[in-house]
């Protein structure tokens, strides 16, 4: 890794946002994890290997939705942006499969709709 | 400098003085438990609150620097009615065993108890049953008096860098205990007695052994012989209400006399002949190169113990010399019992000393039994003696002076300020350099070995060699002066002193574990002031010229560091690690 | 895409029943109109809107309803779905109510990745401090943007990096304070876990501005994750030059390194957490001196918690005005809380200052568990005190918690309803301080401990009224004259309950009721002979034999031989017991 400098902050862009992109978030801080966010964490790269979808799945903190863990944020185009809650391993199959694949949103596991 | 109020008082104060100092200049006193002169504050008890005018908050007088313009008010009815509760709250954690508790009388906390005239119990007892320990025969530890002020902590840790107190958990449930829970004997503890001597109340005690001596006492068949330590006729009157450093020396031989003591003897004495012996084993070793420098005296027991503990690596520099405490008792069991034609194993040897170690010394190695008997029998500090004379009914104050007995109470200016700080070392000096020069000292005082500075260091001339000498006291004050001379001894270096005197408490003996409470350096001055007093109104002020000395050397022992005084008057030292278990 | 695909999404916090009554009619709706294929329903588990009846939002217009009533359904599915106009009555401002500057990456970025932050103005402020702004200057945006220390005292940040500025010593110390621990609270945790970053960043501004050399973050032992994290960040950010020497190329060096502590929550007050770093018995110690004059091994030292960090570099990017114009007028910018306890929502929140503790437990927090009455918030951990219902809409700052007995505190938030008992909740924090008091001054120590026998007898039925005036002179001498934070605080929840609910306390001793029936010795059991099928199990069970009767004549309770183990209440499979 190479070091920065002073310059390196001189011509940066203000943010440089990738919203665009799709991609899946799972909230990996203790109060997650201890909601069984790892094994979601797991379950949503497996089956996306399996299905080879091209989605990244990224880790995060705690969003503050405690009540809600684990937390699942889904952002893929042409979909609303749903941060969903309290998933299993059976819901993160349903994200994958229906979410995902098929563009269909999940009943009842929806805590949050994110702005776009 | 600076200005400020203390109510409505303008006082004036030197940078860095807190405010209850500075109180204290202006004839306020701010009732605390924790804070001790000796001490830095801990701000523990929480007493010492006081207000700043104008704001809601109480400050801890104890460690507050007080600051220019400050207004402080000391005494207003919701400061007392605080200092009140926290008072209640603190005996509510403290058996109510006054009457039979050691400090009666003389406890902080019961004086405080009753100037604010507390006459019930607001809050329900909360005494936690702590097992005592007893381990030590020297210092007994009784964690349920503790008010938990730290003082024996700061002291045993900051002052004498021992470690062996310390406090254990937390909470209501912290206590005052040897570090690692483990018992006091096996503690690094070197029995100085200084926390007993800083305790506010009865939570640390010197092991009392004046029962035993009574049983001597009355005991028909037993010779009892008893020997005061330098320092104690100079602070026994604080028990009776003379100011410190008044010197007592004649009233305490009456007193003992109605005691029931047979013979009455002084350890100045045997600190003559612990003189002879070093100061001659000095002139061996710088003189005559035969043994390694520089020599390092070794009267105190605490220090002997510390040294054994902690730097095992010196002990090649300490005089084999035994102390007066022992040397006394060994002449008593052989030359006294050989001049009287007493049988030696019904002669009783006690010492009145300021010392709680003393205790411990008696017993510490077989060279402790050279005269064929346990040589010292038992060991009184200063505050047990207090407590004998007034049981016996003695009015002390106007008993009628009395002198010693003959043979071995006579003694030297030199010997009597064996008592205070470099006082071993000035009274070696004028022997040493009898020795050396055989000549008759002019001016015999040794000024720049006096005095309370923790470390002293100064040379001397003796015909025409440079002596390097430095004096400790205050065992935490050891340590710069032998990491000195160790690093001289790693780097090949000239070593850099020749004689070292350490005394393991704060002004030597005067301010002693056993002495009377409530020691400061205002008192200790004044004990001080008293033995050198005594030595300059003294006929005799070196050993070597002590006429008693003269005698017992021809009589019985030959020459110093003969092979009788060898066996006798000397001892060993082995490394005793700590943490035996 | 010629038509995109619609989708309601449909939620109603309360009433399960209705909302599935009401998808049923949306279905219907759209299935009349044909529209069934084009928009899809979808039960919502939550919208973050609160105590507005049904809530509708509509995709991907984002259009949101409030308080919809089944008869407005079809107005929807003609106006808003078919064509595209608003209906204003139902329309919602959908104001967030949160505001997030410390949690601004906290569940956003990648917290094992140091190019997830940099992406996200990650270090600019950094940058922007070292090549535009002095020491002096950095103080003077401090100063302008009225932070003030958020672990609780509320200290004006700016005065305490000036005192250490000031000193003239060579050595001089950051300590970043992740000591926390309230019961409940999770702030810090939160922070160093998702954006440590952050954190790091204000500690390198706070170097450079006093001029220390080195900092530590003292974060408790029981955080692994969280220790982890910041372990990570450290290296990487020491690997681009943000740590060690010449900082970004210039002449400024700073390192950081991290320090565990080992439970005790006093070391959470600066002194003993010095001491602990030191390898002391963690024990305060008198202040003044103050550690920024006299800290750490003696060297001036600044020690600022994790919220307060975290709010550096923000400050300095976006100046000092920006943050200034957040919050109240004593107290600016947000505030995080972990609202827990008797609330729908238990979650990680923060707030801009001033923000109102109902807005907080009912707009963000969803409103109380099962619908129950609240009856108090709680706000400070053991230091701090309760708010009672009728004085919930006190907006939040500094001054105003204190007055009504409370303190901000580290940011636990503790909704209570009437199933609380005041003593009891007195007696659990004090307990609390009790057990975490490190012993060191008497009135902390022993009374503290004083005061818990009280209160425990209280909630025993054996108080009496005295126990009240005992309980506040106690108080009064803890908060006057105990050495440190700790104890000067910890009878706050006593003092705080006396004062808002005193009657509760004389209930317990006069009547010797517990309304609540959390005190269990105050609870009495009775047999309810109506319900009583005599099967005589409570009988049986009853450890004491206070149970009399036989199946015949049924069963009674002799109170006097009764010990309120609650062994009857537990066993009887008719709920013939009463509480």
């Amino acid at each position: 890794m190479s070091k920065l400098t002073l310059d390196s902050f001189k011509n940066k862009s203000k943010k440089a946002k990738k919203n665009n992109t799709n991609f899946i978030k799972v909230g990996l801080s203790t109060c997650g994890i201890a909601a069984g966010a790892d094994t979601v964490f797991n379950v949503l790269k497996e089956e996306l290997k399996k299905k080879e979808i091209n989605v990244p799945v990224l880790r995060c903190g705690c969003a503050g939705m405690c009540y809600a863990e684990p937390l699942v944020e889904v952002k893929i185009e042409g979909m609303p942006w749903i941060i969903y809650g309290k998933v299993n391993e059976d819901v993160a199959l349903k994200i994958i499969r229906k979410h995902v694949a098929r563009k269909q949103v999940i009943n009842d596991y929806i805590f949050s709709i994110k702005d776009e | 400098m600076g200005k400020a109020y203390i109510n409505k008082i303008e006082v004036d104060f030197n940078d860095g003085d807190t405010i209850l100092e500075t109180a204290s200049s202006v004839q306020i006193k701010i009732p605390t438990l924790c804070k001790h002169p000796d001490l830095s504050p801990t701000g523990g008890c929480g007493i010492c609150v006081v207000k700043i005018e104008g704001t809601n908050k109480m400050l801890r007088a104890c460690c507050t620097k007080i600051e220019d313009g400050m207004k402080i008010i000391t005494h207003d009815p919701e400061i007392v009615e605080i200092r009140r509760t926290v008072i209640e709250l603190i005996l509510s954690d403290h058996p109510n065993d006054c009457l039979i508790c050691g400090r009666n009388n003389n406890c902080e906390l019961q004086t405080i108890v009753a100037d604010f005239g507390i006459r019930e119990e607001s809050f329900e007892k909360i005494v936690k049953e702590i097992p005592q320990d007893k381990s030590t025969g020297t210092i007994k530890l009784e964690p349920s008096k503790c008010i938990k002020c730290g003082r024996c902590i700061e002291v045993c840790q900051d002052i004498q860098n021992v470690w062996a107190l310390s406090f254990l958990e937390r909470g209501i449930n912290t206590r005052m205990a040897p570090a690692g829970d483990i018992q006091l004997k096996d503690s690094p503890c070197v029995r100085c007695g200084q926390c007993s001597a800083h305790c506010p109340t009865g939570a640390i005690f010197e092991h009392d052994h004046t029962r035993e001596v009574w049983a001597e006492l009355q005991n028909p068949d037993m010779h009892c012989i008893v020997q005061i330590a330098p320092s104690v006729r100079v602070a026994v009157g604080e028990g009776f209400g003379y100011a410190p450093g008044e010197n007592l020396t004649n009233k305490l031989y009456a007193a003992l006399r109605r005691l029931g003591f047979n013979t009455v003897f002084d350890t100045n004495f045997s600190a003559d002949v612990t003189i002879m012996e070093e100061a001659s084993e000095f002139v061996e070793r710088f003189v005559h190169k035969k043994g390694v420098l520089p020599l390092i005296t070794t009267c105190c027991p605490a220090w002997v113990d510390f040294m054994e503990k902690f730097h095992t690596d010196i002990i090649p520099h300490f005089s084999s010399a035994k102390s007066p405490q022992e040397i006394m008792g060994t002449l008593c069991k052989t030359y006294y019992a050989e001049k009287k034609g007493i049988d030696p194993s019904k002669i009783r040897v006690i010492s009145i000393m300021p010392c709680t170690a003393k205790k411990y010394e008696i017993s510490r190695s077989n060279e402790m039994f050279a005269s064929g008997y346990q040589s010292t029998d038992f060991v009184l500090t200063t505050r047990e003696l207090i407590r004998m004379i007034k049981q016996a009914g003695i009015d002390f104050n106007f008993i009628e002076g009395e002198e010693p007995d003959n043979l071995m109470g006579d003694y030297s200016g030199a010997g009597t300020i064996f008592g205070v700080t470099g006082g071993v070392m000035e009274a070696a000096l004028r022997t040493a350099h009898h020795f050396i020069t055989g000549n008759k000292l002019e001016k015999v005082e040794f000024e720049n070995v006096r005095g309370l500075d923790g470390v002293k260091e100064t040379s001397v001339e003796i015909s025409g060699n440079i002596l390097k000498i430095v004096v400790a006291h205050g065992l935490g004050n050891v340590e710069y002066v032998l990491n000195k001379v160790k690093e001289a001894k790693d780097k090949g270096k000239e070593i850099p002193y020749h004689f070292i005197e350490v005394m393991a408490c704060s002004g030597g003996c005067i301010g002693g574990g056993g002495q009377p409470y409530g020691v400061t350096d205002e008192i200790r001055k004044a004990r001080a002031k008293g033995l050198y007093s005594d030595d300059k109104n003294s006929e005799v002020r070196c050993s070597h010229e002590n006429p008693f000395i003269k005698q017992l050397y021809k009589e019985f022992l030959g020459e110093p560091l003969s092979e009788k005084a060898h066996h006798l008057l000397h001892t060993k030292y082995v490394p005793r690690p700590e943490y035996k278990k | 895409m010629q038509n995109q695909k619609k989708i309601i999404l449909v939620k109603d916090t309360n009433m399960d029943k209705e909302t599935s009554s009401m998808i049923d009619k949306f279905l219907f709706g759209l299935r009349e109109r044909g529209l069934s294929e084009d928009v899809k329903v979808i039960r919502a588990a939550d919208l973050n809107i609160y105590n507005k009846g049904v809530v509708v939002k509509i995709w991907p217009e984002n259009i949101t309803y409030a308080n919809v009533k089944k008869d407005d359904i079809d107005l929807i599915i003609h106006r808003t779905v078919e064509n595209g106009k608003n209906i204003d009555e139902l329309l919602v401002s959908e104001t967030n109510k949160q505001l997030r500057i410390v949690l601004r990456n906290c569940g956003i970025i990648d917290p094992e990745k140091i190019d997830d932050y940099l992406d996200n103005e990650g270090y600019c402020a950094l940058a922007k401090v070292l090549s535009e702004y002095s020491p002096d200057e950095v103080i003077e945006q401090m100063k302008i943007s009225g932070l003030r220390g958020r672990g609780g005292g509320g200290f004006p940040t700016w005065m305490k990096w000036n005192f250490a500025k000031a000193q003239k010593e060579e050595t001089k110390y950051i300590i970043c304070n992740a000591d926390e621990g309230d019961p409940g609270a999770y702030m810090d945790r939160s922070v160093l876990e998702g954006d440590p970053h952050s954190v790091i960043e204000g500690m390198i501004i706070a170097g450079y501005t006093v001029g220390a050399q080195k900092g530590y973050l003292y974060i408790r032992a029981e955080y692994p994750l969280a220790i982890k994290r910041i372990t990570l960040a450290i290296n990487q950010a020491r690997e681009k030059g943000l740590l060690g020497d010449n900082i970004l190329g210039t002449d400024f060096s700073f390192d950081l390194d991290v320090r565990l502590g080992a439970g005790a929550f006093v070391c959470g007050e600066e002194t003993a957490l010095i001491a602990s770093i030191e390898g002391k018995r963690g024990c305060p110690s008198p202040r003044p001196p103050y550690p920024s004059v006299n800290g750490l091994w003696g060297k001036p030292t600044i020690i600022n918690n994790v919220e307060t960090l975290a709010n550096i570099a923000p400050i300095l990017h976006n100046g000092g005005d920006w943050f200034a114009s957040i919050g109240t007028e004593k107290s600016k910018g947000t505030k995080v809380f972990a609202l827990t306890g008797k609330v729908n929502n238990s979650s990680l929140i923060e707030v801009p200052m001033g923000t109102t503790l109902r807005d907080i437990v009912y707009n963000i927090g969803g409103g109380v568990l099962n619908n129950k009455k609240i009856k108090a918030v709680q706000t400070g951990g053991p230091s701090g005190g309760v708010i009672p219902e009728n004085l919930l809409d006190t907006s939040i700052d500094y001054e105003n918690l204190q007055r009504l007995g409370s303190i901000m505190g580290s940011g636990g938030m503790i909704v209570m309803d009437e199933d609380d008992c005041m003593v009891d909740i007195a007696k659990f924090y004090l307990q609390f301080c009790v057990d975490e008091s490190c012993g060191k001054c008497a009135p902390c120590r022993i009374g503290g401990k004083q005061m818990l026998n009280i209160l425990s007898n209280i909630s025993e039925g054996k108080g009496d009224l005295e126990d009240i005036s005992s309980l506040k002179r106690i108080s009064q001498a803890l908060q006057k004259a105990s050495l440190c934070g700790l104890g000067q605080t910890a009878p706050n929840p006593v003092v705080s309950t006396l004062k808002h609910f005193e009657e509760e306390y004389i209930e317990h001793i006069n009547e010797k009721i517990c309304r609540a029936k959390k005190c269990s010795l105050l609870s009495i059991y009775e047999i309810i002979e109506e319900k009583c099928k005599r099967c005589s199990l409570c009988q049986r069970s009853c450890p004491v034999e206070a149970i009399n009767g036989n199946r015949e004549v049924g069963f009674t309770i002799d109170q006097e031989k009764c010990i309120k183990c609650g062994k009857c209440f537990e066993v009887c499979k008719f709920e013939a017991v009463s509480l």
